[in-house]
């Protein structure tokens, strides 16, 4: 398991790297993006004030979650909804599952949710012949590529406008000539409408849950929130138990935090507050309304005395807009429901150790993530304790334990690594000599199978270190 | 409605509980922030710029007849068909003179429809801050805001708050969330930049966000 994950990783990588289309397409949007939050923190008087402001209140709320979760709970069930813990994605699913055919649901809407994707909901429902739509606009788009979301806040970032108009034409209408991201936006939307209008259920996430007043935040710049929320009778909410906060105000400064992280706007077009099914004398709403807690694993980051800051996580994007690694091999191949820094050091917890270890390698450790984080999650030391945890754990190949001890040896006795310096120094010239780099015989190959080789030195540097001591 | 059935509730929450008992070291709570936004000196000037950055159209008239001239020249644009409005005195007393012709769904007849060309609401508040209208369900509902291409808002100056803060606040101290089962922040028409980062307004919703701000009540 472990190896294949890892392989996967790697071989994806190297296919995306070396796809100059990708990358193209990657660097226009996070150009763009980095232009927009740039702005967007400028408006912002004291951005450091407002990150500390963010620390805190998520570190208040996880540090009492069982409280701030029991609040919100009692306020949602007073005003006639309904709250299910569910331990895992399966218990979630279930729940949802037996919820729909209960009440004869045939047609679901979903406005974007990385819990769904993270426990497949979507599947499990169109299992028993519900029909599911996903009506954010790059959801819809990666679903009707029968896709993962690339990235969490811009699902379908990596393509451009020619292949999702080539889609359109494949899946929604031959006729559609244009590519202009107007008239395409206007396909979906004609698609989508007939969707809302039918659908008796909705599903939507939650940005945050906030405890005081018992309700659920959500913050969408389509409307598609608004409108599952809103038109079928029928609202689910499923979301971590991690996205509670305490208090109603505490908005004041996460909402435009999360939109400048997230986006670059001061905030999000619709930022919606809902706290149970439609009251009597209300014009329109659900008549049912449901919130998913779901754990799976988060409650087992409680007890991490160094890693139970990332709950704090608000699911903004921006460490995986900034990291040099997702830049160049892309959300996809991870292989994971949250890509880039945060999904590195968050999926071992929730998918294993052993199987996802090879996540905390895909960093350079510069630091950018952390440096971002709204919520000042230190990312990158986690991702180190995260290697740490797993070698401890027993985690990693024989052949690399055997490398490790071989290499304290080596730096334990000078003369053995001198040796191995200048044998290696001696079978590279003759291979490098032979035009033999980037071979299978080469033992630097993975470096030099796409690059020109590092000439080597005439000598090594503790001789040139003795010579420069000489003559000083 | 039958009381929801939870197997797993007490096991997660017993597990939070363990998890909690773990002590973490963390840098110490400081309680005090920096300024983190800028005072807002004057609430209406700054309510019309965040409104242009959020795409949106403000226009202040000074009382209830040049809002009704206003409104109908708004209306103008908008296609034929339905016009559904809030059914409120005020919104009553300024469509009648508005749009005497135009066919009305008010919000006590029900929810606006997929035909509906239009919405005419009123707001809890003005939020300068980030240029923002807050509605509740009492606004006309939740569709009221988010179905129509075109979303129509009356409001006056005395409803302006400078920032989120006090907005929320105030939603907090009037027991806003008990009386509603929906609250809506909304700062601008619905966008969608999922293609290319390239901005388009009307995705799922109004292209077009009007307020109309009277300068008197």
């Amino acid at each position: 398991m472990t190896a294949s994950a890892a392989q996967r990783f790697l071989q994806d990588a190297a296919v995306k790297s070396a796809d100059l289309v990708h990358r193209e397409i990657i660097r226009l949007g996070m150009d763009s993006y980095d232009a927009a939050h740039l702005k967007g923190r400028a408006r912002i008087k004291d951005w450091e004030a407002a990150r500390q402001k963010c620390q805190e209140i998520k570190r208040e709320a996880i540090n009492h979650l069982d409280r701030y979760l029991l609040q919100f709970e009692e306020k949602v069930i007073a005003r006639g909804g309904h709250v299910f813990w569910a331990s895992n994605g399966d218990e979630a699913c279930e729940y949802v599952k037996n919820l729909a055919t209960r009440r004869g649901v045939r047609t679901v809407v979903k406005s974007k949710s990385m819990v769904t994707e993270e426990i497949h909901l979507g599947p499990v429902l169109e299992k028993v012949g519900i029909k599911v739509w996903e009506t954010d606009f790059g959801e819809y788009i990666v679903q009707l590529r029968d896709e993962p979301p690339y990235h969490i806040v811009t699902p379908a970032m990596h393509l451009n406008r020619g292949q999702i108009a080539e889609l359109f034409r494949e899946k929604l209408d031959p006729g559609i000539v244009s590519d202009d991201p107007a008239d395409l936006m206007a396909a979906a939307r004609r698609k989508l409408r007939q969707a809302f209008f039918t659908a008796e259920m909705g599903i939507s996430g939650a940005n945050f849950l906030v405890a005081d007043p018992g309700v659920v935040a959500i913050s969408t710049n389509e409307g598609n929130g608004r409108l599952c929320t809103s038109i079928p009778r029928i609202h689910v909410v499923v979301t971590g138990i991690e996205k509670v906060i305490p208090r109603l105000e505490d908005l004041a400064v996460l909402w435009p935090v999360l939109a400048t992280s997230g986006t670059g706007q001061g905030i999000t077009t619709y930022s919606t507050l809902i706290g149970g099914p439609r009251r009597a004398g209300e014009v329109d709403g659900p008549e049912e309304f449901h919130v998913v807690l779901v754990d799976n694993g988060r409650s087992q980051l409680l007890a991490d005395a160094e890693q139970r800051e990332v709950l704090h996580c608000i699911r903004c994007g921006a460490c995986l807009n900034i990291c040099p690694v997702f830049r160049h091999v892309g959300g996809h191949t991870y292989g994971t429901t949250y890509p880039g820094p945060i999904g590195s050091v968050l999926t071992p917890h929730l998918g294993g150790i052993k199987e996802f270890k090879h996540l905390s390698y895909a960093s350079s450790l510069c630091g950018a993530c952390t440096s971002v984080c709204p919520v000042k999650i230190d990312l990158h030391h986690h991702l180190l304790q995260n290697r740490r945890n797993a070698t401890e754990a027993g985690a990693t190949k024989s052949s690399e334990r055997m490398m490790f001890r071989a290499w304290r040896s080596a730096m334990l006795q000078p003369w053995v690594y001198a040796l191995g310096g200048w044998s290696m120094r001696k079978v590279l010239r003759v291979i490098y000599g032979m035009g033999l780099a980037g071979t299978f015989l080469d033992p630097m190959r993975v470096w030099n199978r796409h690059r020109t080789p590092v000439p080597l030195p005439s000598e090594s540097f503790r001789a040139r270190w003795r010579k420069s001591l000489g003559t000083n | 409605m039958a009381q929801t059935e939870n197997p797993s509730r007490e096991q997660i929450l017993e597990r939070i509980r363990t998890g909690l008992r773990t002590v973490v070291a963390d840098s110490p709570y400081t309680g005090s922030h920096g300024e983190i936004f800028a005072p807002i000196n004057n609430p209406l000037e700054r309510f019309q710029q965040e409104c242009i950055v959020n795409l949106m159209e403000c226009v202040l008239t000074a009382d209830s007849a040049a809002s009704a001239r206003q409104f109908s020249k708004v209306l103008e644009l908008v296609p034929q068909g339905e016009v559904f409005v809030q059914d409120d005195p005020a919104l009553r007393r300024l469509v009648e003179l508005a749009a005497p012709e135009r066919p009305i769904r008010w919000s006590s007849e029900g929810a606006p429809s997929e035909a509906s060309q239009a919405t005419i609401t009123l707001a809890e508040a003005l939020i300068a801050q980030t240029g923002s209208i807050l509605v509740t369900a009492a606004c006309g509902g939740r569709g009221a805001s988010v179905v129509a291409p075109c979303h129509i808002v009356y409001a006056t100056v005395a409803q302006l708050v400078p920032d989120l803060a006090t907005a929320l606040r105030s939603v907090a101290r009037q027991g806003t969330l008990d009386h509603n089962s929906f609250a809506c922040v909304i700062s601008g028409s619905s966008r969608t930049a999922d293609i290319e980062k390239i901005l388009v307004q009307g995705a799922h919703g109004p292209r077009r966000l009007v307020v109309i701000l009277q300068t008197t009540n």
